[in-house]
C-alpha cells in the first residue's frame, strides 16, 4: 500500500486529495506546512509527496530543494499559478511533474502514479513502456505500434527513449534538446521537426496526437492514458489542467 | 543656466529698475538748468531757510560769546540739505553759509567784502569741504535708498520664490508669476494662451489688438521683447514670447503705462529673468508631478497585484477544492451508482468550471489593461496549438461534433504558445456558446502570403455587419445573445489581444444571422521549415 504525504495548507484541498487518494487505496499523511511536511518526510519516508507552492512558512520550491537534497522520492507540485517559466524552474529543481489547480484527482492519480511508476522502474529496470498501442523496449530499442515493428531513426529513437524513460511525466523543451542533441547543438526547432517526424510514425493520426502530447510553454509528455488505473473516468475538470 | 545664477542676474537687475534714483540723477543732469531749480525750489528754499536760521542763532550767541568757528556751525544745513534732498541744496547750503558768514562774521561785517587773506582761505576752505560733504552724503543718501528698495525688493522676490515654492500645480505657477509682476512692477500683466480659443489669465485687462501682436510674436519665433501700442489710448505694452510655454501660455503682456526706453528695457530685462525663474520652478513642479505620478503608478500596481493575487488565491483556492471534490465524489461507489447523484455532482463541477473560467478572463483582461501583455516567442508547431486549445475547451465542446482540417505539415511558427493557445481555445468556446448541440464545429489551418491563418468555423447564429464590425472590443456582446447566452464580452477582446501581442490580426467572416461563422486568428511567418533545417534535426 502506498504512502502520500500531502503538504498544503488548504484543509478543504488537503481533505478531498485524502478522500480521493484513499478511494484509491493509498495511505495518506497530511502536513499543513512545511516544517512539519519536511519532518514528516524524514520520519515517515512515503512514496509520494504532493506539495503546494504556497505554504505559510516557506517557498514550495525550497522545500522541493530540500527534499532534493537527500531523497529521490516522487513529488508532484501544485499550484493555483500557472507561469510557464516557474513551471520549467520546478521541473528543473527535481519536481517529477505539476498540477494547475483546479484539477481533478483523476488527473493527479494518473500525474502520482506515473511518478511513481518511473521511480520504480528505476530501481526495477522494467524494461517494456507501453502507451495505448505503442510499446518501446528500451533494452532491445524495439518499437511496436499495434505491434507492428516501426522503424526510427537514431534520433527519432533517442527522443522516445527519454520520453518513455519517463512516461506519463513532463520533460521540460530543454531536458529533450539535452538528451538528444547537447545543450550547445540542439534548438527548439530541431525538437518540433523531430517530435513532428516521430508523431507521423507513432500517432494514429499525426495532426490530432494523443500519445506525445505538447504542455505548452514547458515540454512534450508520453501520454500513457492512465493505463491499468481504477480510475478509468476521466474528470469533467480536467480540461483545466493546463490552462493558464 | 543654474537657479542660483538666475537668482543672482535676478537681484542685479532688481538693483538697475527703473525707479531707482541714479537713473533720476542722470535724467536731471540731462535736464535744462531751469528745471532743476523748478524741481529743486522747495528744498532750496528751506535750506536758504535753515541757513538763516543757523546765522539768527550764530549772531545771537556771537553777543554773548565771540565765535572762532562759525564756518564750522554751517556745515550743519550743509550735511542735512545734501542728505535730506541731494547734492544741490547741499551745494546751496554751503554757499548761502559762506556768504553769510562773510556778512555777518568776518571783517569788515554787513559786507561781502574780506580785509583779512586768511579769513579768505577760510571761507574757500569751508566752501570747499561744504561742496565735497554734499557730495559724500548725497550719495551716502543714494546708497541708503539703494540699499533699502534693494532690501524691498529682496523682501518681494523671497516672497515670490515663496509663492512659488508652495505652488502645488502648475496652473498655481501660471498665477503667481501674473501676480508678482503686477505687484511688483505696479502695471497689470497678462498671459496670452497660445490656443485662439482658449482664455487669456487676466484676459480682461488685455486689449484685443495686443493679443494678435503676441500671437503674431509667438507664431514668427521672436525670442526678444517688443513693445506695442494700443491705437485707440497710445498706451504702450510691453510683449514677450514665453519659450518653452508655460501650460498653454505662449506669452506675457506687461503694460508700460508713461516709462520711457530705458525704462521699457530694464523692464524687459526683469520680465525674462522672472519668466526663466517661473521656468524653472516649472520644471521642479513637473519633476515633482513626476515623482508623484510614479509614486500613483507603483502604489496603484501594487494594489492592483495584491487584488490579482487575493482573487486568485481567494476565490480560485475554494472553487479548487469544490471542483477536486466533486471529482472525488463522482468516482465513489455510492454515487457513481446512482445517475440522479451523479448528474447533481456533474452540475456542481459545471457551474464551478464556469465560474473558474469567468474569473480568469477577469484575471486576463486586467493584466492586459494593466501591463499590456507581453509574449515569451519560441518556435512553435501550430499542431500543438490546436492540440492544446482542443484539450482545454474539451468541456465546452462536449455537445459539438469537432471536425479538424489541418496542415500535415504546416511551418513552425514564431509565437508564444501559451498566448495563442487560449486566444484560439477562446474561439472554440465562442463557437461551442453561440452554435446549437450536435453541429459541427471546424477548426482548419492554412497558409498564404506569409500567413498561418488558423480559422474556427460553426453553423451558429452568424453575425451581421454591425457584430463584424464591433467585434473583439472590450465588453461587447451583441443584443442577439444578451438573454440567451451569458458572458462578459472579454473573451474575444482577449484573444485578440493575445494575437496582436504575437503580431498577428483576428478576422470574422459571416455570411449573416443564423448562417454560422468563421473566426480566424492571422500569424505572421518568418521561417520555412528548410531541408537544411530537416536534415540538422534528425541528422
Amino acid at each position: 500500500m502506498a504512502k502520500v504525504l500531502v503538504i498544503d495548507d488548504e484543509p478543504q484541498i488537503r481533505r478531498f486529495l485524502r478522500a480521493g487518494f484513499e478511494l484509491y487505496e493509498y495511505t495518506v499523511l497530511e502536513a499543513e506546512n512545511a516544517a512539519l511536511g519536511l519532518r514528516a518526510a524524514t520520519i515517515e519516508k512515503p512514496d509520494l509527496i504532493i506539495l503546494d507552492l504556497n505554504l505559510p512558512d516557506l517557498e514550495g520550491s525550497e522545500v522541493l530543494e530540500r527534499v532534493r537534497s537527500w531523497s529521490n522520492v516522487p513529488v508532484i507540485v501544485l499550484s493555483i499559478q500557472a507561469d510557464e517559466h516557474e513551471k520549467v524552474r520546478l521541473l528543473k529543481l527535481g519536481a517529477d511533474d505539476y498540477v494547475v489547480k483546479p484539477f481533478g484527482i483523476s488527473e493527479l492519480l494518473a500525474r502520482s502514479e506515473a511518478a511513481m511508476r518511473r521511480h520504480l522502474r528505476s530501481s526495477n529496470r522494467e524494461p517494456v513502456v507501453r502507451a495505448g498501442d505503442l510499446a518501446i523496449d528500451l533494452v532491445s530499442r524495439v518499437v511496436t505500434l499495434k505491434g507492428n515493428r516501426v522503424q526510427l531513426t537514431r534520433k527519432e529513437f533517442a527522443l522516445l527513449n527519454v520520453l518513455a524513460t519517463h512516461a506519463g511525466l513532463v520533460l521540460t523543451h530543454q531536458q529533450l534538446i539535452d538528451e538528444i542533441w547537447g545543450s550547445r547543438a540542439g534548438n527548439i526547432q530541431y525538437l518540433r521537426i523531430l517530435v513532428r517526424k516521430l508523431r507521423q510514425k507513432v500517432e494514429i493520426d499525426p495532426t490530432r496526437p494523443t500519445l506525445i502530447v505538447s504542455e505548452s510553454g514547458v515540454g512534450y509528455r508520453l501520454d500513457t492514458g492512465s493505463s491499468g488505473s481504477a480510475h478509468a473516468r476521466q474528470d469533467i475538470s480536467s480540461d483545466t489542467t493546463f490552462a493558464v | 543656466m543654474s537657479t542660483l545664477q538666475e537668482r543672482r542676474n535676478l537681484r542685479e537687475l532688481t538693483a538697475v529698475f527703473p525707479d531707482s534714483s541714479p537713473q533720476q540723477a542722470r535724467l536731471a543732469e540731462r535736464a535744462s538748468w531751469p528745471d532743476v531749480i523748478a524741481r529743486n525750489a522747495l528744498p532750496i528754499g528751506t535750506t536758504l531757510s535753515l541757513v538763516w536760521l543757523a546765522t539768527i542763532c550764530l549772531v545771537f550767541l556771537n553777543r554773548y560769546v565771540p565765535l572762532d568757528f562759525v564756518p564750522l556751525l554751517y556745515m550743519l544745513p550743509v550735511v542735512f540739505a545734501a542728505t535730506r534732498w541731494g547734492v544741490i541744496p547741499g551745494i546751496v547750503a554751503a554757499i548761502a553759509g559762506a556768504a553769510a558768514a562773510d556778512f555777518f562774521f568776518y571783517q569788515p561785517l554787513y559786507t561781502f567784502w574780506l580785509n583779512n587773506p586768511e579769513d579768505v582761505v577760510h571761507l574757500a576752505l569751508f566752501l570747499f569741504v561744504g561742496i565735497v560733504t554734499s557730495n559724500l552724503a548725497a550719495r551716502l543718501k543714494n546708497e541708503a535708498n539703494t540699499l533699502r528698495r534693494r532690501e524691498k525688493e529682496i523682501r518681494e522676490l523671497h516672497t515670490f520664490s515663496s509663492g512659488l515654492a508652495t505652488c502645488l500645480t502648475s496652473r498655481d505657477l501660471i498665477f503667481a508669476v501674473q501676480d508678482y509682476i503686477s505687484d511688483t512692477l505696479g502695471c497689470s500683466a497678462a498671459l496670452i494662451a497660445s490656443a485662439e480659443d482658449a482664455y487669456d489669465a487676466d484676459a480682461t485687462a488685455l486689449p484685443a489688438e495686443i493679443r494678435l501682436e503676441a500671437l503674431r510674436l509667438v507664431r514668427s519665433g521672436a525670442r526678444d521683447a517688443a513693445v506695442a501700442h494700443e491705437q485707440r489710448t497710445g498706451r504702450s505694452w510691453l510683449v514677450r514670447t514665453i519659450v518653452p510655454e508655460i501650460l498653454g501660455y505662449s506669452a506675457i503682456a506687461v503694460e508700460l503705462g508713461e516709462r520711457d526706453s530705458e525704462s521699457t528695457t530694464a523692464v524687459a530685462r526683469r520680465v525674462a529673468a522672472l519668466l526663466d525663474e517661473a521656468i524653472t520652478t516649472l520644471k521642479h513642479l513637473k519633476v515633482k508631478e513626476s515623482i508623484e505620478q510614479a509614486t500613483i503608478d507603483y502604489r496603484t500596481e501594487i494594489l492592483r497585484d495584491a487584488l490579482i493575487g487575493g482573487v486568485s488565491h481567494e476565490l480560485r483556492t475554494p472553487l479548487a477544492s469544490i471542483l477536486g471534490t466533486c471529482s472525488v465524489l463522482g468516482q465513489m461507489p455510492a454515487v457513481s451508482g446512482d445517475s440522479q447523484v451523479c448528474d447533481l455532482v456533474e452540475a456542481i463541477q459545471d457551474q464551478a468550471g464556469h465560474l473558474d473560467d469567468e474569473i480568469r478572463l477577469l484575471l486576463d483582461a486586467t493584466r492586459i489593461t494593466a501591463n499590456g501583455v507581453k509574449p515569451q516567442k519560441v518556435w512553435t508547431d501550430p499542431t500543438d496549438i490546436v492540440a492544446g486549445a482542443v484539450k482545454q475547451k474539451k468541456r465546452a465542446l462536449a455537445e459539438h461534433r469537432l471536425v479538424l482540417d489541418l496542415l500535415p505539415e504546416p511551418p513552425l511558427v514564431y509565437i508564444d504558445p501559451v498566448l495563442t493557445e487560449q486566444a484560439l481555445g477562446q474561439l472554440l468556446e465562442n463557437a461551442a456558446k453561440y452554435s446549437p448541440a450536435g453541429t459541427s464545429i471546424k477548426v482548419s489551418t492554412s497558409c498564404a502570403n506569409d500567413c498561418l491563418e488558423f480559422s474556427v468555423t460553426d453553423r451558429g447564429s452568424g453575425l451581421t455587419p454591425d457584430e463584424i464590425r464591433k467585434l473583439g472590443t472590450r465588453c461587447f456582446r451583441s443584443p442577439r445573445h444578451a438573454i440567451a447566452a451569458s458572458g462578459s464580452g472579454l473573451g474575444l477582446w482577449i484573444a485578440s489581444a493575445f494575437i496582436a501581442a504575437n503580431g498577428g490580426t483576428l478576422h470574422a467572416a459571416s455570411e449573416g444571422p443564423r448562417l454560422g461563422s468563421t473566426i480566424s486568428l492571422r500569424l505572421p511567418v518568418t521561417s520555412k521549415d528548410s531541408p537544411q533545417l530537416l536534415e540538422a534535426a534528425d541528422g
